[in-house]
């Protein structure tokens, strides 16, 4: 409704209103006062009483013909005057003792009289006055169908529909069998307001208007409040006529009657030539009403003149729609379970996998975020990038949505942070540009400060809406008092396509993607809880040992030293005696010399392990001479050359321990070499050099890479990993200047101490080349 | 135990380890030098065995770091913290050569460090040429604190 409405005058300004005199003056339904007509439906007749002495304040027009006395003649009289001593007695009894309020019920049948039929008569009390119907009672002499059986049947059959559309078929085809009507329809008003015929039962040779939709307008605001009040809205003959209340307010207050829980209700003018619009000639409306909400309408249409549906009826249909309502969130319940089931079951196990393998499994193999979803396609936003499966827009177009999405006012939500939207281009202009695939957006946050997202796509669905007529054609007529307007005539099929939008999410759906955020945000902190226990495990597991290592070879070693001394004075004793003797003997100490050996190297490593690094920037060059002399010293014989094509760079390091490594690799490139020309090359590749990194380890390609290259004796690929195991030995114990083999080891850890990877690529027999980092990216 | 020849010198060996003692009075006996021999195989029962010596004698101490109870390193720390004892010279015989462990007692007041060799004959040399170094090169105090 606009602005303008409130400030117009409306036509009956200054006088009660009446729809019979003011109702074709109209210009807009939604401000009509359909609960104050001033008029019934004249198939009935009313009486309004005075509560406490049933004196007679207003009468319909018609009493004359239905109950012998015209209106005037009734007023200010005793309600005897209309219905007997007997009438009035039993009137007076009900209202003692039935709750009236609000709530018509039935008191008594009053009998035929002359040519008029028996009358149901019906009452309640609304603003302090009691309201008496009057309507035939419909009955044949055929006899009742048994209603209550009837209606005990449909229930029953309620509540075992499967589906939603089952449940709607059965509420619209028993409704037809209780009312008799040509056609009963389930009318479900959408999101905006408009109308769709969800379920239809008619007589055979009527059109179909199941699908069809029609435009908000059809049912003026006014009337969908009536619907929250009451429960049945019936319209027995549309083309029958009014009957004006006699005075039109009440004589004491003033008022006009307020007629929205009457049976015989005045009907709009507006919605009786829609109603002739249509071809109906009777009409019985219910609603099926959400909690406060109106869900939607049961509408039986009759086609074939005035249709009286009785009290009885009518109170059956009454208790139907009642039931229909509670059991409606029942069955929608019912249909979405399976649903909800299968997406929770496929969360879990999305939860389960991302547990053992991280969370950028979610979009790949199976399951995936989109085997329970019904969705084209989904993304997540992990660890700065986006991971995709199905059909999704591409990274850059979401990078700009995830930015949109990330400053959204629903993310920020405590208890269900999620934006959700059947035409993202709506909120999101850019999003036209990937309408075909993400028109439909469900999106939920992983986490704030990672910007974190976690989304599902649906792709525009060319929807074609069949509308009953034009919705946007408002034909509009000059009136007494201008442009007034009028009712559609038109309900030609009308093909309207819907774009930019896709199918709706299910709250079903909505739901079940805020619970597995919540699942994998626990996932998320319970991982990283655990990773926080597993490196305080790691690093007091690595302390330990490395403080075993200590001990454990410096308490070794004094044993050993007995054991040495007392095979030396062995030997000394022996010195007389047989060869072999001797060669046992020495023997023994020459293990114990290999085994000092090794305790030194394990000594070594242990400290390598323990002792904080004194980084500081320094020149590789100096480092590699110092190597260089240290090696010399304890160079084998034969011709050797140690070169260094270019200059090193500086580098941030510990001199001791950086010149440990070069030592360590240098000897080695040295002493595992049978070349009678011994050639070793110390140099490195500058991270955006264009040069082969064979072997290189992820994340250390964009490194300065350091190498020590050698012709020596290589080593073959299987053995790539093991030679930088304590005490590994590829060759004999003797061969090669012996060894601990505990070099490449320390090489490691001491790489390792830096941030940095050591790796090797060589050739058997064509020589072998060490490379190193002496940082990682993030400490680079 | 005590070893007797010439009474003006006195090595106090700190050592539990029954061979490397061995080696150590075999090492006196090889060497040019006489002087007494005791040990002790903790460094509290060091410590009592220095306190009970006449301090006018040249008194070593030879100092297994690795040591049960009282462990050379505190023993060392006690020694030099202690003004009647700290002109002792006290040499260490270890079998750690980590770096740390030699900073330790050259910061404690060691006088000189020592790793111990593993070769029998390499370790008996060493002690020869230690004590001869000691007794007979090296100028040690004869004063003892109270005497001053």
């Amino acid at each position: 409704m606009s602005q303008e409405d409130k400030v117009t005058p409306q036509p009956w300004d200054g006088q009660p209103y009446s729809v019979k005199r003011h109702g074709v003056t109209l210009t807009n339904c939604d401000s009509e006062p359909v609960q104050t007509p001033g008029c019934v439906q004249a198939h009935g007749a009313m009486l309004v009483l005075r509560p406490a002495d049933l004196t007679i304040l207003q009468a319909s027009e018609n009493t004359d013909r239905l109950l012998g006395h015209p209106a005037e003649s009734l007023l200010n009289k005793p309600v005897r005057a209309a219905i007997g001593l007997d009438g009035e007695a039993t009137l007076k009894a009900f209202f003692a003792t039935e709750p009236t309020d609000h709530n018509p019920l039935y008191v008594f049948t009053l009998p035929a009289q002359g040519d008029v039929p028996p009358l149901d008569v019906t009452a309640h009390t609304i603003d302090g006055v009691a309201v008496v119907e009057f309507e035939a009672t419909g009955r044949t002499k055929a006899g009742e169908p048994d209603y209550y059986a009837l209606v005990k049947k449909t229930v029953a059959r309620l509540q075992t529909a499967r589906t939603l559309q089952e449940f709607c078929d059965l509420t619209a085809a028993d409704f037809r069998t209780l009312t008799g009507l040509d056609r009963v329809m389930i009318y479900k008003f959408h999101a905006d307001g408009h109308g769709e015929v969800v379920a239809e039962s008619k007589r055979d040779d009527l059109d179909p208007w199941l699908g069809l939709h029609y435009p908000a307008e059809d049912i003026p605001q006014p009337a969908r409040e009536v619907f929250k009040k009451v429960w049945i809205r019936p319209t027995p003959d549309v083309a029958g006529a009014l009957a004006e209340m006699v005075p039109l307010t009440n004589p004491q207050s003033g008022r006009p009657l307020t007629m929205t829980f009457c049976a015989l209700r005045g009907v709009s003018v507006m919605y009786t030539e829609y109603l002739k619009n249509m071809k109906v000639t009777a009409g019985l409306t219910l609603p099926i009403r959400q909690g406060n909400d109106l869900w939607g309408l049961i509408a039986g249409h009759h086609y074939a003149g005035p249709k009286f549906v009785p009290y009885q009826v009518r109170a059956a249909c009454e208790f139907l729609a009642q039931v229909v309502s509670l059991q409606y969130q029942a069955a929608e319940e019912r249909e979405h379970l399976v649903y909800r089931l299968k997406l929770d079951g496929t969360h879990q196990q999305l939860v389960a996998k991302a547990a053992q393998n991280g969370l950028a499994i979610l979009t790949d193999g199976q399951p995936n975020l989109l085997d329970g979803m019904a969705a084209g396609g989904a993304a997540l936003y992990h660890l700065n990038r986006w991971w995709r499966v199905g059909n999704t827009p591409n990274e850059t177009e979401l990078e700009g949505l995830g930015e949109w999405l990330n400053d959204r006012p629903e993310f920020t939500s405590l208890t269900s942070p999620h934006y959700v939207t059947d035409s993202l281009a709506r909120d999101y202009p850019p999003a036209a540009a990937f309408g075909d695939v993400a028109s439909g957006l469900l999106a939920v946050p992983l986490s704030r400060t990672n910007r974190n997202l976690m989304l599902w796509f649906r792709p525009e669905t060319m929807r074609t809406v069949n509308w009953g007529g034009n919705p946007h054609d408002k034909p509009t007529v000059p009136g007494p008092n201008g442009p007034r307007l009028t009712p559609r005539r038109s309900f030609e099929l009308f093909q309207e396509s819907v774009r930019g939008r896709s199918v709706p999410w299910l709250t079903v759906e909505l739901d079940s993607a805020v619970r597995l955020r919540m699942l994998i945000m626990e996932l998320v902190v319970s991982r990283s809880e655990r990773l926080a226990d597993l490196n305080a495990d790691l690093t007091r597991s690595n302390e330990e040992l490395d403080a075993f290592a200590y001990v454990a070879s410096h308490d070794l070693k004094e044993p050993l030293r007995g054991i040495h001394k007392y095979a030396h004075q062995l030997l000394e004793d022996a010195a007389g005696k047989d060869g072999e003797h001797r060669k046992k003997v020495e023997g023994l100490m020459r293990l114990t010399v290999r085994m000092d050996s090794l305790l030194d190297s394990l000594l070594h490593f242990s400290r390598v392990g323990r002792a904080v690094l004194q980084t500081e920037d320094t020149d590789l060059n100096e480092v590699v001479n110092e190597s260089i002399e240290m090696v010399d010293a304890r160079r084998a014989e034969g011709s050797m050359e140690i070169a260094v094509p270019r200059p090193l760079p500086h580098a941030r390091c510990d001199r001791v321990r950086c010149r440990e490594i070069f030592v360590n690799l240098l000897s080695n490139a040295l002493k595992y070499n049978d070349q009678p020309q011994k050639r070793v090359e110390v140099g490195f590749i500058a991270p955006d050099e264009d040069h082969p990194r064979p072997g290189c380890p992820d994340g250390s390609a964009d490194l300065t890479i350091y190498y020590v290259r050698d012709n020596g004796i290589g080593i073959a690929a299987r053995y790539f990993e093991q030679v930088f195991k304590m005490f590994k030995r590829l060759h004999g114990r003797d061969e090669y200047g012996g060894g601990t083999g505990a070099g490449l080891t320390i090489v490691q850890k001491l790489v390792e101490r830096h941030h940095g990877h050591v790796w090797l690529d060589s050739t058997l027999g064509v020589g072998s080349t060490f490379y190193f980092t002496l940082s990682s990216r993030e400490g680079a | 135990m005590l070893w007797t020849q010439q009474p003006s010198y006195m090595l106090v060996v700190i050592e539990d380890s029954d061979e490397d003692f061995d080696t150590v009075v075999e090492a006196v006996k090889r060497s040019e030098v006489t002087t007494k021999v005791r040990r002790a195989i903790s460094g509290e029962a060091e410590l009592e065995i220095l306190r009970e010596l006449a301090t006018d004698r040249a008194v070593l101490v030879l100092m297994d770091l690795n040591t049960p109870g009282t462990d050379g390193r505190e023993a060392l720390a006690v020694l030099k913290t202690d003004p009647a004892l700290n002109s002792i010279p006290v040499v260490v015989f270890s079998t750690s050569a980590n770096p740390k462990d030699v900073w330790l007692c050259y910061a404690a007041g060691a006088n000189a460090y020592h790793v111990k060799p593993v070769r029998y004959p390499d370790h008996l040399q060493l002690v020869i040429d230690l004590v001869g170094y000691w007794f007979g090169r090296v100028t040690l105090n004869t004063v003892g604190t109270t005497n001053l």
